[in-house]
């Protein structure tokens, strides 16, 4: 177990560095952060000077090993507009988007799991088709749309939620759906495939012929063995999450770091722009190595190297 | 296609509007407060920083100038300042009020104005506008309430900025903050004091302390909420569930369906923002690029139908316009204009006699209306240009154009609201980076129309510029801007040009 844990460590480390470059890399070819910082009516000598102040004139690779020198010591820099360190900022923003991101995966999850299990135990049934017609338009329906007709129903008609801010618990509840709704069909699609696989398979014959109650068999041994690449996929998707839904967020008006990730794009901040993107890559990272160890501990075949 | 959709849904909203009857009283009326719903937030409040459209109408609450220019009349009135006079060609003198406060309970004199303006005038400073500042030589107090403003050379348009864009801080606030604490935080004299910060909404309250006998006069509404929700459908579906009072940036074909919501006041008001197409004629974009001819600019505005994009896409009272300037600027003067037809055979002429009978590609950047740009691009696609469109984020695009990356970009301009050609002409036929055309014949001009003091002297070589920009057409001037506005019903509110609501003289009914 421990050797697992160490490689899978290693590649982490070796893919966090590679998003790093990458990141910074880009950021300094997409725009020049001189003439961004500069504004409306800079002329060229103000540019020049702020070039300089910021250390915009230097060869690319010293900037770099800067850069990665201030990241190993948590100082992920100062936002060019507000002045403010993005650590601090980022932290500020957090706490509304990992709620978000809770919720919603929660929502998907108890969605996604009965449904699959449901349909998985009948297929063809009623129930399949409606849990493939649920899917189908979940996948299909843009994010944004969705979210626009759930603050018509709810919002303007019913009045039952309010549309848009995160003050409340209230104020959660439709981008809970919108977004959790998105993140459904794939867990409950997989849940279905994986429970038909497992419940076509010897051992739950054998358990069968040897008259385990149907409700241990399911849930002892069938759907412990369904959810491993479901245990995956939820892993995925709140990484996914976590980052913050730049849509969501914006259509909800949500103080949360896709809504700051989209500000700061629009507004050419790039250390907070580049944070951010390191930050939802080493949440991917994180999330993904827990999943791997997460299913090397429950499938030992995993645990040994191809 | 997230606007078509978003489109259909406001449709949708409208339809079913009615059924909402005019129920659920909404605060606003009843405890005198108003809610905002603006487009972004803030990333500082100190009025010199922060130039976007949003953080000026916030600061023009807070703070105040020495001068301020009446929306109506167009005269300069008492604010800060109770009188002023010229004392020589660079000189300005302004007696101050007395007994006017800071928020913070600090007294406002000549100490305050002295360190507003020359801090700010030094490019240390990083004010964002340069313009606004980089004409002040120093600023000193005679007495507690006596100020003179030296310029560096004569300014004709001094008035303007000091009424516009130079709001005064109390110095020794904030000296003990800095000035990043202090845009976080900030303290003025305005009508209005910033006492909350939560979750995206800033909470403004009436300054109970404000001085009577100013222009801005007394404030009526208690509490401004001003919150931020950067998506236009989301604000319209808010003030329509009321749980906004206000919101403006409502896209021109939206206007008529949500006026016919009840409760609801929808307005296109015309604005002092200009649109056009600038064109790259110095080459920025490349050595080789054809609008460095003449003949093909030229083609470029014979090409364009102006009218039918202005009649069918820009709605409103939205006009076109034959100048580099808003036609209402002092200086602008749109009979010294060139003025181009609609002739697309005689833009393919043109382009034929410039060798390009075969057209060409350039890229052309916007971001306000896709609908517009589109247009724009079919009329060139008629005379054989292909224009490879990229829609952007305001920002971006404008840093397109200003990088020389863009051979043409469909943009605007809104003066910093300031009424003097020097705002808009000046900005973009200077030599700096906002100028594709480089002209020094022209930028001559505009440099002796900036710092005359001699208002014929003025007009006089600002027309000059206008008949040279038109004759060599560097610019296709393409229309001004209208401003959607939606409000609640029951308030009392008027839009003005300037594109600078007034919420200390807005009131419920």
């Amino acid at each position: 177990m421990w050797a697992v844990i160490l490689r899978r460590l290693t590649v982490a480390v070796m893919v966090a560095l590679a998003v790093s470059v990458v990141t910074f890399g880009l950021s300094h070819v997409a725009i020049d952060p001189a003439l961004a910082l500069a504004g409306d009516s800079a002329t060229d000598l103000d540019v020049e000077a702020i070039r300089e102040r910021y250390g915009f004139d230097r060869p690319l690779v010293v900037q770099y090993a800067d850069y990665l020198w201030r990241l190993l010591q948590l100082d992920f820099g100062t936002s060019y507009l507000t002045n403010r360190p993005v650590l601090e900022m980022i932290a500020e923003r957090l706490p509304a988007t990992a709620l978000l991101a809770a919720l919603s995966i929660a929502f998907a999850l108890a969605l996604a799991i009965p449904l699959g299990v449901s349909a998985a135990l009948r297929p063809d049934s009623i129930v399949d088709r409606f849990a493939l017609f649920f899917a189908v338009a979940g996948q299909s329906i843009p994010n944004f749309w969705a979210g626009l007709l759930l603050i018509l129903l709810f919002g303007v008609q019913l009045r039952w939620l309010p549309i848009s801010g995160s003050d409340t618990l209230a104020h959660f509840v439709l981008p809970m759906i919108a977004l959790g709704s998105y993140a459904t069909p794939a867990l409950m699609r997989l849940t279905r495939a994986g429970m038909l696989d497992v419940l076509a398979s010897d051992y739950i014959r054998t358990a069968r012929a040897m008259g385990l109650s149907w409700l241990s068999i399911l849930f002892r041994w069938g759907l412990r063995n369904a959810l491993l690449p479901v245990i995956s996929l939820t892993a995925v998707q709140f990484g996914f999450m976590l980052g913050g839904s730049i849509i969501i967020e914006s259509v909800f008006a949500i103080q949360g770091i896709g809504y700051l990730a989209w500000q700061s794009m629009s507004r050419a901040d790039m250390p907070v722009i580049q944070a951010i993107v390191l930050m939802i890559s080493l949440f991917y990272i994180t999330l993904t190595l827990l999943a791997d160890l997460l299913n090397a501990w429950a499938d030992p075949r995993l645990r040994t190297p191809a | 296609m997230k606007k078509l959709l978003a489109t259909a849904v406001l449709g949708a909203l409208t339809v079913g509007g009615p059924m909402l009857a005019a129920g659920s009283a909404e605060a606003g009326p009843e405890d005198n407060s108003l809610t905002i719903g603006l487009g972004e937030e803030f990333p500082n409040l100190n009025g010199y920083l922060n130039t976007a459209r949003d953080g000026v109408v916030m600061t023009r609450h807070l703070f105040d100038t020495l001068i301020w220019r009446n929306p109506e009349t167009f005269e300069y009135e008492p604010l800060l300042a109770t009188a002023w006079r010229q004392i020589d060609d660079r000189t300005w003198e302004f007696d101050l009020r007395e007994g006017v406060v800071f928020h913070d309970g600090s007294e406002f004199s000549a100490e305050d104005v002295a360190f507003t303006l020359n801090r700010y005038a030094d490019p240390e400073a990083g004010a964002r506008s340069q313009a606004s500042v980089s004409w002040i030589e120093r600023v000193e107090a005679v007495d507690p309430f006596t100020i003179r403003i030296v310029a560096k050379d004569p300014f004709p348009a001094a008035l303007e900025f000091i009424a516009g864009s130079l709001p005064i801080y109390p110095s020794d606030t904030y000296q003990a903050s800095g000035s990043e604490a202090f845009g976080q935080a900030p303290i003025g004299t305005g009508p209005y004091a910033l006492t909350g910060v939560e979750g995206g909404t800033y909470t403004l309250t009436r300054n109970t302390a404000y001085f009577m006998g100013g222009g801005k006069g007394t404030p009526s509404i208690e509490t401004l909420r001003v919150r931020a929700i950067p998506d236009s459908a989301t604000r319209i579906a808010e003030l329509i569930g009321g749980g906004i009072d206000w919101t403006w940036n409502v896209p021109s074909d939206q206007i008529d369906q949500l006026s016919n919501i009840p409760r609801v006041t929808a307005v296109l008001g015309s604005t002092m923002r200009i649109a056009m197409v600038a064109l790259d004629a110095a080459g920025r974009s490349g050595p080789e690029t054809p609008l460095a001819d003449v003949r093909v600019r030229q083609a470029i505005n014979h090409a364009i139908d102006r009218e039918t994009i202005v009649a069918s896409l820009v709605g409103g009272d939205g006009q076109t316009i034959n100048v580099p300037c808003y036609p209402m600027q002092f200086g602008c003067d749109d009979s010294s204009a060139v003025v181009y037809d609609y002739n697309p055979e005689k833009a393919k002429a043109l382009l034929a006699e410039a060798g390009y009978a075969d057209g060409f590609a350039v890229d052309m950047a916007s971001y306000r209306d896709r609908a517009r740009a589109e247009a724009v691009q079919a009329y060139l696609a008629a005379v054989g240009i292909t224009a490879n469109l990229q829609m952007l984020q305001a920002r971006a695009s404008f840093s397109a154009w200003r990088e020389g990356q863009i051979g043409m970009w469909y943009g605007d301009w809104g003066s910093f609201s300031i009424a003097d050609t020097s705002a808009s002409m000046g900005n973009f036929f200077n030599g700096g980076n906002n100028d594709g055309a480089r002209d020094a014949e022209i930028t001559a001009l505009i440099e002796a129309a900036n710092s005359s003091v001699d208002p014929e002297a003025r007009e006089r070589s600002y027309a000059e510029a206008i008949a040279l920009a038109t004759e060599r057409a560097y610019w296709v001037p393409m229309h001004t801007i209208v401003m959607g506005y939606g409000y609640n019903s029951d308030l009392d509110f008027t839009p003005h040009v300037d594109e600078l609501p007034r919420f200390y003289s807005t009131s419920w009914k």
